[in-house]
């Protein structure tokens, strides 16, 4: 039987970088860069059916943002003469960027998050693409506004045991949800605070940064807002503030491990950006948010003004990794008790993608 | 009157390696000059042009040595045999 191994796309602001590591190697194998020069800020994994599909977004700042696949495992990407992922015309819109790629329920749908905020979809593997148009016709949309990233929908989790259930976030727009696989959207930010906003408590309008479900507790999800930690307990629905033990409730990374633990980096206020006191700490809740420890083994816990961006924590198992807009990389294989330093020198890191096949 | 398009080396990548394409024929507009250079090399149209056809914000054409923007955009009428097209120099 092969050895299990474990893999790591790395996003950064001028390529993607492809980490592998078999179980019992010590070290990390690493490829690329991937579309020298383009900033990745989305990749995916689908190793559903017995694919080995690769996709990732790179963004020319000069030539857009397209979509691209790989077979070989990442050796090479095709680059389609029209790209995958347009605007249609009658929206009048053009692509930014693709925030993220996410898997349906199903072993044959993917989604897109965008930006300006929409929704593509893919039936087919990701042969052809469409917009998902429940949502980029709710009447809420002309009204959301972008956040200094960008307005974009950048969270996408689906139920895969559930076909109908979808989950997005938007900046600045919030959480919206459909239970009917996309054809109509309800918006359930309830007790999400909009600092900025003079009704603090709007029905939409929030910068959501993250959102993740429980991988057991279906109705349980936690959001990572712009100011605020929130654990819902109704799916996704009303939300509760989580922030007892933190130093900070800004950040914007988050992920949930197989065991439910709930990982965060706290950065000091959106007005600094940079991780609280110069200590670069991970924080872990097990016990679904009520409490919270700060991890720092084998993290620096002085002059360490690390950025941790929205797509930059990511999880396999019970395996936990995150990446810093200094272009450090971190990993840690105990549940975040120690850390080690994978890369210290990659350029800005946009998004860690982790997988174990 | 035939036109030239010279390109940038950064797509040569959608060019199948050409910087230097000749298309031949009579052209009103700079839109049909690269009407014509998608005929050629589909690739090169979505990324140099947004999908509302619009010319990419970080890209510059040349009419000789105008910049289109400057002029009527690709509606400008083609008065020389030369179309330019750059990656500004716009980066970080």
């Amino acid at each position: 039987m092969a050895k299990k191994e474990n893999i790591l796309m790395v996003g950064t602001a001028k390529g993607l970088f492809i980490l592998r590591r078999k179980a019992d190697a010590k070290d990390w194998a690493m490829e690329g860069p991937h579309f020298a020069g383009r900033a990745v800020y989305s990749a995916f994994f689908d190793n559903r059916a017995g694919r080995r599909d690769m996709w990732a977004a790179a963004t020319s700042w000069h030539f857009g943002a397209e979509l691209s696949k790989s077979t070989d495992m990442g050796k090479t990407w095709d680059a389609p003469e029209e790209m995958r992922i347009k605007m249609p015309t009658a929206t009048k819109k053009s692509l930014e960027n693709i925030w993220q790629i996410a898997p349906g329920a199903d072993d044959d749908t993917l989604y897109v998050g965008v930006q300006p905020a929409a929704l593509f979809e893919s039936k087919n593997a990701g042969e052809t693409w469409s917009l998902n148009r429940g949502l980029w016709n709710h009447p809420h949309r002309k009204q959301w506004t972008p956040g200094f990233g960008g307005l974009c929908l950048h969270t996408i989790v689906t139920d895969n045991k559930d076909p109908h259930d979808i989950k997005i976030a938007i900046s600045t727009g919030g959480v919206y949800q459909s239970s009917d696989g996309g054809n109509k959207w309800q918006v359930t930010n309830t007790g999400v605070k909009a600092y900025f906003l003079p009704n603090q408590y709007p029905k939409f309008g929030q910068c959501v940064h993250k959102i993740a479900r429980h991988p057991r507790k279906k109705n349980i999800f936690f959001l990572q807002n712009h100011h605020g930690v929130y654990r819902s307990r109704d799916g996704a629905t009303t939300w509760e503030e989580i922030e007892n033990g933190l130093p900070s409730n800004f950040g914007f990374g988050l992920t949930v491990t197989d065991n439910g633990s709930v990982f965060i980096v706290p950065l000091d206020s959106d007005g600094k950006r940079f991780t609280c006191e110069g200590k670069l700490r991970v924080y872990r809740s097990s016990d679904d948010g009520n409490s919270w420890k700060p991890l720092t083994k084998g993290l620096p816990q002085r002059d360490a003004y690390e950025v941790i961006l929205r797509d930059a924590v990511a999880s396999a198992g019970n395996e936990v990794y995150f990446g810093t807009k200094n272009g450090k990389l971190f990993g840690s294989q105990d549940n975040g008790d120690s850390w080690k330093t994978i890369q210290a020198s990659l350029p800005e890191i946009c998004c860690v993608k982790a997988y174990r096949i | 009157m035939s036109v030239t398009v010279h390109l940038s080396g950064h797509l040569k990548a959608f060019s199948s390696g050409e910087l230097e394409i000749a298309l031949p024929g009579k052209y009103e507009t700079v839109a049909d000059v690269l009407d014509s250079l998608w005929r050629r090399h589909l690739a090169l149209r979505d990324r140099v042009l947004t999908e509302q056809g619009e010319i990419r914000q970080h890209v510059n054409i040349y009419l000789g040595s105008k910049d289109v923007r400057r002029l009527n955009g690709l509606d400008t009428p083609v008065s020389t045999d030369e179309i330019h097209i750059f990656n500004a120099v716009s980066g970080g």
